[in-house]
């Protein structure tokens, strides 16, 4: 047998991508506190899904434009999360990019959603009543959460790990992660433009770090395709930045700051300030582009 | 005063190092059929990798374990089905990612093979956290629809 703490790692298919989670405690109550950790990304992936015409998300995107409508508390959460972001950053994190990703093919299309080929919404018109329900004020508003849920999870699973008692442990949603504990974790960044190969090594501790970069599939080939990543004002996916990676209190943070350094390189910089945020991106010519205290910190000894 | 400090292409990068076979085993076929049905007596193998779970006569459902495996990628995983014929859970057994050739050398993957106890492995040290391009899950979902499809009719 082990000793009293044993350190556990686990990993399912879920939110589009193989999560991970690593933890540590008395083996019993690890092994129930990483199986309730997965049942929380479980809730937030059939909450959230774009494709699951049952999630909160698609009930919205069907429903909103006609009457208010009542969603999970997180889906809120993260509703309101999204919607304080995309006012910070002018505009440039904006769910109402569904539109945009089903027009290049990044999101399908339901059969009964007749307006898909109209120009997108905006997330202005999407308001949060007092009653805690959804509103869209525009027929043509269709939300996706993919680019901030993620993160989300990563912190519902961290919550639930803290509170069922392991003493450290790290969730890895494909590359959107978070470490709780004493202990820090060394955390391997893929080169954006390679990721066969290492950029970076840093060390995470009771801390996020979140990254976006090209589809990669290591199934059929070691190269990236392009990102998923839509500029909202012309619809064009981002091409100048190869990949960037967000370091942030919380996860949901991280994930979602990625979108708006991916869309704005150092520009992004006074936001990721207001969160008390660093980040790394590459370009596509190679160039390697850090806040500067993002080496002293967090480059691994 | 910038914020921001820039490494120039191409030194920025060349010094990038490959990141060498990355394989993690998570849980052996036997912790994920203890796992998925604790109260299980016993496992009994039927065809198609496939064991029925039974807790003394009664049958608590089935423990199907199959595999993906594509250019740079081998992923084991397990399937648990209630006697509703719904999955019970899904759980990543083991985990190959490899840019050497090394994923479709059955040598390379022989060494896996019959390892056992993942939860004495050292976590953190000699496994890596990896972060950067999102990886796709669709293949571990499509081969999970396929156990299910040939489970159907069977699981009682």
């Amino acid at each position: 047998m082990l000793g009293a703490f044993a350190k556990m790692r686990r990993a399912r298919p879920l939110l589009g991508t193989i999560v991970e989670i690593d933890a540590t405690g008395a083996s019993a109550r690890a092994e129930a506190a990483i199986e309730s950790a997965f049942d929380a990304i479980a809730d937030i992936h059939r909450l959230m899904s774009f494709h699951d015409p049952a999630s909160d998300v698609s009930r919205l995107n069907r429903q909103a434009a006609l009457r208010p409508i009542a969603v999970d508390d997180r889906t809120l959460q993260v509703l309101r999360f999204a919607i304080d972001l995309h006012e910070r950053s002018g505009g440039v994190f904006d769910i109402s990019v569904a539109r945009r990703l089903q027009t290049l093919g990044l999101l399908p299309i339901h059969d009964d959603d007749e307006t898909a080929r109209r120009l997108p919404g905006s997330s202005w018109a999407i308001e949060l009543t007092r009653d805690q329900r959804v509103r869209f004020h525009d027929p043509n508003t269709r939300i996706d959460l993919g680019g901030v849920a993620k993160g989300f999870a990563v912190d519902c699973a961290i919550a639930v790990l803290r509170e069922c008692g392991v003493s450290e442990g790290l969730v890895n949603a494909g590359g959107d992660l978070a470490s709780f504990g004493e202990r820090p974790w060394t955390v391997c960044l893929r080169d954006p433009r390679t990721p066969t190969r290492l950029l970076q090594e840093i060390s995470v501790r009771n801390e996020a770090v979140a990254s976006s970069a090209g589809r990669f599939d290591p199934f059929r080939s070691s190269t990236v395709l392009t990102s998923a990543i839509v500029d909202p004002d012309t619809g064009k996916i981002v091409s100048a930045i190869a990949g960037a990676s967000v370091w942030a209190r919380s996860c949901m943070s991280a994930d979602a700051l990625t979108k708006v350094v991916m869309l704005q390189g150092e520009r992004a910089g006074p936001l990721l300030r207001d969160f008390r945020a660093r980040a790394l991106f590459v370009t596509a010519d190679g160039d390697v582009h850090a806040m500067a205290d993002w080496r002293e910190a967090h480059l691994a000894d | 005063m910038s914020d921001w400090v820039r490494w120039v292409a191409p030194a920025a990068l060349a010094s990038t190092a490959i990141l060498p076979a990355h394989a993690v085993e998570y849980l052996s076929v036997a912790e994920a059929q203890r796992l998925a049905f604790p109260s299980a007596t016993q496992f009994i193998p039927i065809a198609g990798g496939a064991c029925r779970a039974m807790e003394g006569s009664q049958a608590l459902g089935l423990v199907v374990v199959d595999h993906v495996i594509g250019k740079h990628l081998y992923i084991d995983f397990s399937v648990a089905i209630g006697p509703d014929g719904r999955i019970r859970r899904v759980d990543i057994l083991k985990y190959r990612e490899s840019y050497g050739g090394e994923v479709q050398n059955s040598s390379w993957l022989a060494q896996f093979v019959g390892k056992s106890n993942a939860s004495a492995l050292r976590v953190g040290s000699d496994i890596r956290n990896i972060s950067g391009a999102t990886l796709s899950s669709y293949h571990v979902t499509e081969g999970v629809k396929r156990v299910l499809a040939a489970c159907a009719g069977r699981v009682r």
